[in-house]
């Protein structure tokens, strides 16, 4: 029967990737975002833990990671993940782990075109400063490129610790095509996985922050999150964090079976995109003026959310993947699901 | 790695739970609604339902001394397939339905063998119920003011309660009163109070807007007399002053399975709506209005599989017997909201048709609403949860 636990070992990682985040990432916020990057000594000591995008964790292991660095800063965790979101794709086209920043593009406007073993497009942003390999997936094939791209640095609404910037291919060679439904599909849902897992970690970020500072701020004479208003609201927070969780969890664990993952995977970015999108403003408010100043996170968390949200293809595609399947998506208790 | 699957031993369950479901409990609960009438306690169904073992999803098991306990989880997923196929029948269904937790946990030895013999009686239906909600008290629990006066080798109540679920046909009614309405939760004290009972009046069907199948009922006690060994848990167990916390451990030991009941009746909105919109119009052809039906289809689908997630996870702890008070209201609050939207969208996807009395979608639009109601409002299962993240008081 259904078991909704750690395991020991799952417990263990995901402790692990706390203490990191707290210890390596939290002291540096501001400084990795001016910075536009993390320290070198950051990410060699984070690769040294074996939980960056290139180790095979399975898709669930990597969830809890992604959620516990996202939760301090979603930006450095993108930039301590090299290859990160890329890696599906990298694994399906059998081309092992990149040598560097690995970027996603859901070429939802037809800008990028490939003719003669070459890729020519460009992208308004990329969340990177520097990469090593350029996914560009349409919707019946995905493109893999390892050179002949141009970087202007920009600035970007958020996650700036990962860099920003507008990507040029200019007849690129393709260093490999994905074409085969299944696995193209399965390396989508890896993605939005990933993605949704970033986003419940930001999320989580946000609320646990403002939750802390309602109860020792007080107005009218009493912590202001005893006033039912925003009682209620941490308590909606709370909820929205757990149930984006839950969907984040429920796809990384179809893709550990072997499922496409299809369906769970778009649900749960789309879940987690609506749920941290009320939890990242939210937070903000619950601080009033103070959370609108570079003083407190929140307003980090509140812009990282809603760049985050548009990764990948973020939400809109997401919503739109589960929609093409909808109709046939049944929901009853079928046999050994 | 979390597992969801179900499990061999419960898919025998679902599958007699969907014949059942099928054949009996979904037509029942449509013609009820039509009829505006809960189904007569005398209904063959009943008797057959009693017969074959299925008594409420909600009825609590008695407790094995051994092995894995997974009552909790078999009953979410219960809770949630009985109400996909009509949740008034599932709260119709012969048991001790919410009487049962009270019994089991307060009970002394001899009071659950004498209350529950007439439960292993498999040839006639049996009902139990719970009354505590009054004219005057409902969410704010406290405040009840049926009164419970010892008198020899009795106790005497008075007072009225409302909303009681299947009490005219129960074989007797765990009854709230008050020793002192000032001592607020540590006055209370709880009576089985057997069908019969001379002072138990005036008892008569309300009239709802949905959830017709089962009967919700008023009475009245009126120099009602039981005696000293019907106080639940005996005179002990109150001056251990536990008396609030017992009706409220009942409370805890329902909300995943009330929220999975929620998620049932969302998921049935869901197959209704998704069935007509897959009859009636050509999803692949490029009209705006077809990919709006895609996506609110969507859009239910992920919540109402976002709500029997957090019913999972909230049901899971209890098995584990790991706090789960934030979690069960959680999950409470957030599918009674959720199934609010999914049987609007389902109204919606229907267009016009859906409003109409015989789209089965606008009778689940109705039924659906006490879902936030009962068991604990949403703004209640919200007070719960900021007291344990906050310290909010009260």
């Amino acid at each position: 029967m259904f078991t909704l636990a750690l395991s020991d070992e799952e417990r263990l990682i995901q402790e692990t990737a706390r203490r990191f985040a707290r210890d390596r990432l939290l002291p540096g916020l501001r400084a990795h975002e001016r910075a536009r990057g993390v320290p070198p000594e950051v990410v060699r000591e984070f690769a040294g833990l074996g939980l960056a995008g290139g180790e095979d964790l399975g898709a669930f292991v990597r969830a809890l990671v992604l959620e516990e660095l996202a939760a301090v800063d979603p930006g450095a965790a993108l930039a301590l993940d090299a290859p990160g979101l890329a890696q599906p794709l990298l694994d399906a086209a059998g081309l092992g782990a990149a040598a560097g920043r690995g970027v996603v593009i859901e070429d939802v406007e037809g800008r990028f075109h490939a003719r003669d073993g070459r890729l020519a497009g460009e992208h308004p942003w990329v969340p990177a400063d520097a990469i090593a390999v350029t996914a560009v997936l349409h919707p019946g094939c995905a493109f893999v490129v390892c050179e002949g791209w141009r970087l202007t640095p920009i600035a970007a609404c958020g996650l700036e610790a990962a860099g920003a910037s507008r990507l040029l291919l200019d007849d690129a060679p393709i260093a490999a095509t994905l074409e085969d439904p299944r696995a193209l599909a399965r390396a989508r849902a890896g993605i939005r996985t990933a993605v949704g897992a970033l986003l419940v970690g930001a999320a989580r970020g946000a609320h646990e922050y403002a939750m802390r500072y309602a109860t020792e701020r007080t107005a009218f004479g009493r912590p202001i999150a005893h006033h039912q208003a925003l009682a209620f609201l941490i308590a909606d927070l709370a909820t929205a964090v757990d149930v984006a969780r839950l969907a984040v969890w429920r796809a990384a664990a179809a893709l550990d079976r072997g499922e496409s993952g299809e369906w769970e995977a778009a649900s749960a970015l789309a879940e987690a995109a609506e749920q941290a999108l009320l939890v990242g403003p939210s937070a903000v408010q619950i601080l009033g003026g103070h959370g609108f100043m570079k003083d407190h996170p929140v307003e980090k968390w509140m812009r990282d959310i809603r760049t985050l949200a548009s990764l990948a293809g973020g939400r809109d595609e997401a919503e739109l993947a589960a929609a093409a399947l909808a109709p046939e998506h049944e929901m009853g208790f079928a046999r050994g699901r | 790695m979390i597992d969801l699957s179900i499990g061999r031993d419960l898919e025998t369950w679902l599958d007699q739970v969907r014949r059942l479901g099928r054949d009996y409990l979904r037509p029942l609960g449509i013609e009820a609604d039509r009829r505006h009438e809960p189904v007569p306690p005398d209904h063959p169904f009943f008797a057959l339902a009693w017969r074959m073992g299925l008594g409420q999803p909600l009825g609590v098991e008695e407790r094995s001394a051994s092995g894995p306990r997974n009552g909790a989880r078999r009953g979410v997923v219960l809770a949630e397939e009985m109400s996909y196929w009509d949740r008034g029948m599932s709260v119709a269904m012969p048991g001790l339905g919410l009487g049962g937790p009270p019994l089991l946990t307060m009970g002394t030895p001899e009071q659950k063998e004498r209350f529950l013999a007439p439960f292993r009686d498999r040839e006639q239906p049996h009902w139990a119920a719970f009354g505590m909600t009054e004219p005057g008290a409902g969410s704010d629990v406290a405040a009840i003011q049926t009164t419970a006066r010892r008198d020899g080798d009795g106790w005497v109540l008075n007072g009225a309660k409302t909303f009681i679920s299947n009490s005219m046909r129960a074989d007797w009614i765990v009854v709230w009163a008050t020793v002192d309405r000032a001592a607020g939760r540590a006055g209370h004290r709880a009576f089985i109070v057997e069908r019969g009972t001379p002072g138990l009046e005036d008892m008569r069907y309300e009239h709802k807007m949905g959830l017709i199948a089962y009967e919700s009922s008023s009475f009245t006690l009126r120099d009602c007399r039981v005696p000293v060994a019907n106080l639940l848990g005996g005179e002990r167990y109150y001056a251990e002053r536990a008396g609030f916390k017992g009706a409220m451990k009942s409370f805890n030991a329902t909300r995943p399975a009330i929220a999975a009941m929620a998620v049932g009746i969302a998921r049935a909105a869901y197959d209704a709506a998704r069935d007509f919109a897959r009859a009636h119009y050509a999803l692949d052809r490029p009209i705006p209005r077809y990919q709006r039906v895609r996506e609110k289809l969507a859009r239910m689908a992920r919540k109402i599989e976002g709500g029997r997630l957090l019913c999972w996870r909230a049901a899971y702890l209890a098995d584990v017997e790991q706090p789960n008070e934030i979690e069960a209201s959680m999950a409470k609050a957030f599918a009674a909201g959720m199934a609010q939207e999914a049987t609007g969208l389902a109204v919606e996807i229907l267009g016009d048709a859906g409003v109409t009395a015989d789209a089965y979608v606008e009778k689940l639009y109705r039924d659906v609403k006490a879902m936030d109601i009962v068991e604990g409002t949403g703004q209640i299962q919200r007070l719960v949860i900021a007291r344990r993240l906050v310290g909010l008081p009260g």
